[in-house]
């Protein structure tokens, strides 16, 4: 073993010897490897971070949480196959509720009825914030959503039931009406109509980068209805028992549903049953096919970056031919010249890989420092990753021409000019 | 005199060249005992290259026997050749063959190196055989930096390191001025009374003078073989 150690020790030593005597040729054999470890490190993080935001915007719809709409999220249906179906009525949730009541094994804690428009717009004095999420709901409503209250507090059930003109609003419309801040106890105009903020929402961020939760804004049933009118979409959010099975719980809402609309066993279902599993299931094939492409076509370049050393590697062993010749005549194997020619393709790539991953970490910096929206997570496993392929790569790409030199013959060797 | 060192017997080495058979060496019956300083000459063609490779242990004979120090040879693998290169010969080139980018130590203890020597015992034995050649004063210098006869001692020094069973010398002044082959061989003639083998590959009469017995290739074959006593 030792003996072993001895002679890797000293071709590591040799092999940094030989980079170092060539300088510009080490450089721009490593500068392939150092481009396709930075566009494979820097597609792996992307592809992370589309991964976590995507996690994070599922989160954001709440794990526990069901949505019984008119459309699907997903389904591919005809437009007027949803069109034609009736539209949810709020009171729906409290004949859910009465159901679930009685039946001690139910899987639905609660039911909360929501009302929402996607374009309202809310002003408070000079100033005016467009495309407001408005949501009419429930006092329950937070025992269904995932976001704090960062100021203030939500409405109670006595404002819910006396339809008051207050709201609860998201980061964003905070900020835009509210710059310097005290959002809470000011009366902001809807439609005309006054509506005194009692809270604000701690900042959530886009969901998918396509809609801002943090521009919503939350205010009684009744009192929705009193600015945006009665005829407007009407969402049922279902939060489940903790530790529900959400095929089980699924199975129980629509059975629930079924007699809530009193459908006949052979009608088919009016309703559609909505949950981020569901997205989930949808867009992870998606998700799966960028990532398997996007590696792919950057794993190219990595590969002409292993064919460049390849290339390289063959013109060293055969400049380096009477060297050989000499180190077998000295006594050394053909392990030892293999490893020796090995050692220094895995060094080049080792030192380009490095270099590439601290590229790829300064880039990365870079574009979280201009672009805090994109979330690009740079882990441990990445770096192990890397540095594990920038090695594999050496092993590759030098063996055809480390074995190469080990099979010559020493005595032909000696003499070649 | 003492053992044999180098038992050859029946040695023939034929090369292809395309059609025809070129016997390199034909039918080589030499022995070379313990402390024997010798020159193997002849005009080039004669196979005096082929001789000194099949000696050396970087080519094998197509036919016949060689026994080195006891070992059969001829039966050896690559690996085990390279052992033997290693522990049992000690190499001197006409062009020198140190490696430009080591200094002198470095270039010295490469064969060491492939014995699996650790760097201590390496670098001490390394000093001990610049010493010997008068270079340990030179020994962080690269080959660049040196004179032409100075560069040939430190690749004696490294033929030495292993304390090899023989040294085979090839031309080893051929590529040196005459004031300078003259110290080489008073370093050859050191090592020799030192209890040294030493067989040099020669085409210079003043040379092989020098050694205590002349071998005459020709054609593949020994044509003379004296040994003299001075």
């Amino acid at each position: 073993m030792k003996p072993f150690l001895n002679e890797t020790y000293e071709s590591f030593r040799m092999a940094w010897e030989q980079i170092r005597s060539q300088r510009i040729r080490s450089f721009l054999t490593a500068l392939g490897v150092i481009i396709g470890i930075v566009s494979i490190t820097m597609m792996g993080t992307a592809i992370s971070g589309i991964d976590k935001g995507f996690e994070k915007s599922l989160s954001m719809l709440g794990y526990d949480v069901v949505y019984i709409q008119k459309s699907s999220w997903t389904s591919m249906d005809d437009w007027w196959i949803y069109r034609n179906r009736p539209d949810l009525k709020t009171s729906y949730a409290e004949t859910i509720n009465g159901i679930v009541e009685g039946d001690g094994d139910s899987l639905i804690e609660i039911a909360v009825p929501q009302m929402s428009t996607f374009n309202a717009s809310a002003s408070y004095r000079d100033r005016s914030i467009e495309q407001v999420y408005a949501i009419g709901s429930t006092a329950d409503y937070m025992r269904t959503a995932s976001g704090d209250i960062e100021e203030g507090r939500f409405f109670m059930r006595h404002e819910e039931l006396s339809a008051t003109m207050v709201c609860v609003i998201g980061s964003e419309i905070a900020e835009g009406l509210f710059p310097g801040g005290g959002a809470v106890g000011k009366t902001i105009r809807l439609k005309n109509r006054n509506c005194r903020v009692i809270g604000v929402f701690r900042k959530q961020g886009k969901f998918l980068g396509l809609f801002s939760f943090d521009n919503q804004l939350l205010m009684p049933l009744d009192s929705f209805r009193r600015v945006f009118g009665s005829n407007r979409y009407v969402t049922m959010r279902i939060k489940l028992q903790e530790g529900a099975a959400i095929e089980e719980a699924r199975d129980e809402i629509r059975g629930v549903m079924r007699r809530v609309r009193q459908l006949r066993p052979a009608e088919k279902d009016d309703f559609a049953i909505n949950e981020q599993q569901a997205f989930k299931q949808q867009l992870d094939p998606i998700k799966n096919g960028i990532a398997v492409a996007g590696l792919f076509i950057t794993g190219m370049s990595l590969f002409v970056g292993a064919i460049g050393i390849m290339n390289i590697t063959f013109v060293s062993v055969k400049e380096r031919t009477r060297e050989i010749g000499l180190r077998k005549a000295l006594g050394a194997r053909r392990r030892t010249i293999l490893m020796q020619f090995l050692i220094e393709s895995v060094t080049i790539c080792l030192l380009g890989g490095a270099v590439g991953l601290l590229t790829a970490l300064g880039m990365t910096a870079a574009i979280s420092a201009f672009l805090p929206e994109f979330p690009l997570p740079f882990s441990p496993a990445l770096v192990v990753l890397s540095l594990g392929v920038s090695v594999l790569t050496g092993v590759i790409s030098g063996f055809a021409p480390a074995l190469s030199a080990s099979r010559l013959d020493p005595a032909d060797s000696l003499r070649y000019e | 005199m003492g053992s044999t060192i180098i038992r050859m017997e029946d040695i023939s080495r034929h090369y292809e060249m395309g059609e025809e058979l070129v016997r390199a060496l034909d039918g080589i019956d030499l022995c070379f005992e313990k402390g024997e300083y010798s020159a193997i000459m002849g005009p080039s063609g004669s196979g005096k290259s082929t001789l000194m490779n099949i000696m050396g242990c970087l080519d094998t004979p197509s036919r016949g026997r060689y026994e080195l120090n006891g070992q059969n040879v001829e039966e050896m693998d690559d690996d085990e050749l390279a052992r033997v290169r290693n522990r049992e010969i000690g190499f001197v080139f006409q062009t020198f063959n140190l490696l430009p980018r080591m200094n002198c130590l470095q270039n010295v203890e490469l064969p060491l190196i492939y014995a699996g020597i650790d760097t201590r015992h390496r670098k001490e034995r390394a000093i001990a055989a610049l010493e010997r050649v008068g270079l340990a004063d030179r020994m962080h210098h690269k080959p660049t930096e040196l004179s032409g006869g100075q560069i040939q001692r430190v690749a004696i020094a490294r033929a030495l390191i292993n304390t090899p069973s023989i040294i085979l010398a090839d031309e080893p002044t051929g590529n040196l001025d005459t004031a300078t082959s003259n110290d080489i061989m008073q370093i050859f003639e050191e090592l020799w009374k030192a209890g040294n083998t030493i067989i040099l590959i020669t085409h210079e009469e003043d040379i092989a003078q020098c050694t205590r017995r002349t071998i005459r290739l020709r054609d593949g074959r020994v044509e003379s073989d004296i040994k003299r006593s001075t």
